[in-house]
């Protein structure tokens, strides 16, 4: 969904710019190409093209700081006043430099006729004359700003740590959000829907009910719709002032939401749902303030206390859904748009909250009606919250931890699902299938709770620790870990001359753990990787370093992923925010590897 | 122990807003030193760059240029002309130096020269050459312009962090809007990159204006 809107939106941007004739990019108006001659001079060649030309006087050679001389052929005399008194080429030229055994950057400068007049360019060469750029040239059909820096105003293109990031991001997403506003927001109010089925948005269900009880036999259907109403709205723009909140203090709000403090506190909040779905208590509007409600302004005290419940219903859920929300936020955070995150989380709201207006149209009819069967699915529920509680609990627990706890809702759920109950024979058939699934149950919490005594970590296998080492390390990428841009510096040293892999993680990360055990754990990503320099950059401990960090790679948050070629720059539209599957993984892969 | 729904919402309440206004602060404070996203905002008005045209104007044209640039040059009478007759354009002249030396020298001394009020009269005479300088012409037709250039210099030297700091600025922003060289021009919200005739800037003004 988010790909979706994302990939939309980069349709925009393209329109945006692509809705007139466009300069050339630079690599394609001055096509360079570089051959060896038997002596061991380099031949470097440049078509241009039609309508476009070169300086002479932009040619230049240097290496390790010395400039080199480069023997260019006369250039054409321009008869135009404002070309001035220098020399062009068009069309083609040709120019040699002596071998110089050491890597060489070549600068060169021109413009397209009555138009543009482009940045200098340069690239770098190997000794042999083996152009370094040449991987980010052929798989970037956008501009590379390589060469954008002019040195002399210190404009700086580059990052401290010498790296190229591709330019894709940044104000033209942020135009383009603009301009495709409505988009965005269409596209959040679609999220909010699917949102709407998650356990998240479950304890919202009793309490829009018992709402609408609380009116008795007086409710009718416009009622009831009114009422809801307030209560999506409500709920709505406290969403929106989440989105506020993100968009204002920029990609950090998810990192407040996903610290182990919120998590726990949330983790607890679905557990005391959870008792009282079990009946330990009854979780009703108190009786006084319902008086009140009714008795002080009729019907308008009932919307306005609808309006509150909606509103600190936001509260319990936002925390709970910004695991799926994370990309959104970061989006969100990254336009920095204070009106569009309004917006799009006030849609993302208002999506959640469409299947609760059926409830308030039809009335509690649509609802189960009390009895057994009610009984049944209240504590249904209590078991997915419980479980809801645990799964967020596990992003800050150990894991071993997480599986005794799974252990204990297994077992827990099995025995009062009756699985050491003895059947009568002339047990219902209900009961016999409940038993069934109860012996099930116990047997997975079993094996979890074995799997914690292992030390197991991961849910899905907890007998690891029992088949030895070799399955799941062979399956995991293998990161060099840096938190600082000295070994961030260290690291892409190591592996020059290798693309590289700069995965923007984080303890806290929830996302993270989700890529970590999907794409990234995937065998076809895994041998995409093998030639590719993988580093883990850990922003856990957010400091001042690992701010600059991710200012220096433009980077709003983890995760992110940033693919370097060899020559350690961006590769055109690679960079993948926010969740991602093994195949945009394996695409942006492919963009960097030779 | 009575736990009504009402204890429940206040404390998630609670925690919820502590934990937004808590991040919020905490995380805002930690971004003063400036993460590097841009808005258009931070395009459209500078506070640093000097303003031609009607300064309080309704639309904003932002042209990235260079003193050196043939074609930034050749279209900018007109340019001049056509937000002169709009009267409600803002017009921003973001020197992006791509030509070496003698364009980062013509950029520093006509924006040492706005601190003296000269801004408009040092960019116009070098905006009306039309060849390649060298440092010694920039001078030169600065001088013949009116503009006595020692004291910009040192104008600009005074006020060096401000002045390199908006340089820098247009440079990463150029970078970060993918342009590709002068002249490039912003206006509204779409970027046209390279020279516009005067149908082609009309037809622009007049989309951003259906835009706003």
């Amino acid at each position: 969904m988010f790909a979706f809107l994302i990939s939309a939106l980069w349709l925009l941007a393209g329109f945006l710019t692509a809705a007139q004739a466009q300069p050339l990019q630079p690599e394609d108006a001055f096509a360079l190409r570089v051959s060896e001659a038997e002596d061991g001079t380099l031949v470097l060649n440049w078509r241009i093209a039609e309508g476009y030309y070169l300086y002479r006087s932009s040619f230049a050679a240097d290496a390790g700081g010395q400039s080199l001389p480069l023997s260019l052929p006369e250039g054409e005399n321009h008869e135009d006043p404002y070309f001035g008194e220098g020399q062009i080429y068009r069309q083609d030229v040709t120019a040699k430099l002596a071998h110089a055994g050491q890597p060489v950057t070549l600068h060169w400068q021109g413009c397209q006729q009555d138009g543009i007049c482009y940045a200098p360019q340069s690239v770098r060469l190997d000794g042999d004359g083996t152009v370094l750029a040449d991987d980010a040239v052929a798989s970037a059909p956008g501009w590379s700003p390589r060469a954008t820096s002019s040195r002399e105003a210190g404009a700086a293109a580059g990052t401290p740590s010498g790296l190229v990031l591709a330019q894709d991001q940044g104000l033209v997403q942020g135009l383009a959000a603009r301009g495709g506003g409505v988009l965005v927001i269409a596209g959040f109010l679609g999220f909010g829907l699917l949102l709407a089925f998650t356990p998240c948005v479950f304890p919202m269900f009793p309490i829009v009910a018992g709402m609408l009880a609380g009116q008795g036999k007086t409710l009718t259907a416009r009622r009831g719709l009114a009422l809801t109403g307030a209560y999506v709205l409500a709920m709505a723009a406290a969403f929106g002032l989440l989105g506020i909140a993100a968009a204002w203090s920029g990609a950090n709000l998810q990192m407040a939401l996903q610290s182990p403090m919120a998590i726990g506190v949330i983790a607890v909040i679905f557990v005391a749902l959870a008792l009282s779905m079990f009946g330990f208590y009854e979780l009703q509007m108190p009786l006084a303030l319902q008086n009140r409600l009714g008795r002080v302004a009729g019907r308008r005290g009932s919307l306005g206390g609808a309006m509150l419940l909606g509103f600190t219903s936001a509260l319990i859920v936002g925390p709970c859904v910004t695991a799926p929300l994370a990309g959104a936020l970061l989006y969100i955070a990254q336009t920095g748009d204070v009106m569009l995150g309004a917006a799009a989380l006030f849609a993302l709201g208002l999506g959640q909250g469409l299947p609760l207006l059926a409830i308030g149209a039809f009335g509690p009819r649509i609802l189960p009606r009390s009895g057994r069967w009610m009984e049944g699915a209240k504590r249904a529920f209590g078991v997915i919250f419980l479980g809801f509680a645990i799964w967020l609990a596990g992003r800050v627990l150990p894991g071993p931890v997480t599986l005794a706890l799974w252990a204990a809702l297994l077992v827990g759920t099995a025995v009062f699902l009756g699985a050491l109950d003895r059947l009568e024979g002339d047990a219902s058939r209900n009961r016999r299938f409940g038993a069934a699934l109860g012996v099930l149950l116990l047997f997975a919490g079993l094996m979890q709770g074995l799997g914690a005594a292992l030390g197991a970590q991961d849910l899905l296998r907890p007998l690891a620790p029992l088949a030895g080492r070799a399955a799941p390390l062979q399956t995991q990428a293998q990161f060099a870990e840096v938190t600082t841009r000295e070994g961030l510096d260290q690291a892409l040293a190591s592996a020059s001359g290798e693309p590289a892999l700069l995965y923007l993680t984080a303890d806290w990360c929830v996302t993270c753990r989700a890529i970590e055990r999907g794409p990234l754990a995937d065998p076809a990503v895994h041998a995409a990787l093998a030639d590719v320099a993988a580093i883990k950059l850990d922003v856990s401990t957010f400091n001042a370093e690992a701010q600059g960090l991710m200012q220096d790679l433009a980077a709003a948050g983890p995760p992110t992923m940033i693919f370097l070629d060899a020559a350690r720059a961006e590769a055109q539209g690679s960079r993948l925010v926010g969740k991602m599957d093994s195949a945009a993984l394996l695409a942006s892969i492919g963009k960097i590897a030779r | 122990m009575s736990i009504t729904r009402r204890d429940m919402l206040a404390g998630a309440a609670g925690a919820g807003l502590a934990g937004i206004l808590g991040g919020a602060v905490l995380w805002g404070s930690g971004r003063g030193t400036g993460t590097a996203e841009m808005t258009i905002e931070d395009v459209l008005h500078d506070p640093d760059n000097p303003v031609l045209g009607n300064p309080k104007g309704a639309l904003t044209i932002v042209e990235y240029f260079d003193y050196q640039c043939p074609y930034c040059k050749m279209g900018h009478a007109m340019l001049t002309r056509v937000v002169g007759d709009e009267g409600d354009i803002r017009l921003l002249m973001k020197d992006w130096p791509i030509f070496g030396a003698p364009s980062v020298l013509a950029s520093q001394l006509v924006l040492g020269a706005a601190s003296t009020g000269g801004y408009e009269q040092a960019h116009e005479a070098l905006m009306a050459t039309d060849a390649k300088l060298t440092e010694d012409q920039v001078r030169q037709v600065l001088g013949d312009g009116g503009i006595d250039t020692d004291a910009a210099l040192a104008a600009y030297r005074a006020e060096r962090g401000k002045w390199d700091g908006l340089l820098a600025r247009n440079g990463r922003q150029a970078a970060e809007l993918g342009l590709q060289g002068t002249p490039a021009f912003i206006i509204g919200e779409r970027i046209y990159p390279g020279a516009l005739d005067e149908t082609r800037l009309r037809r622009a003004i007049a989309e951003a204006r259906r835009a706003s």
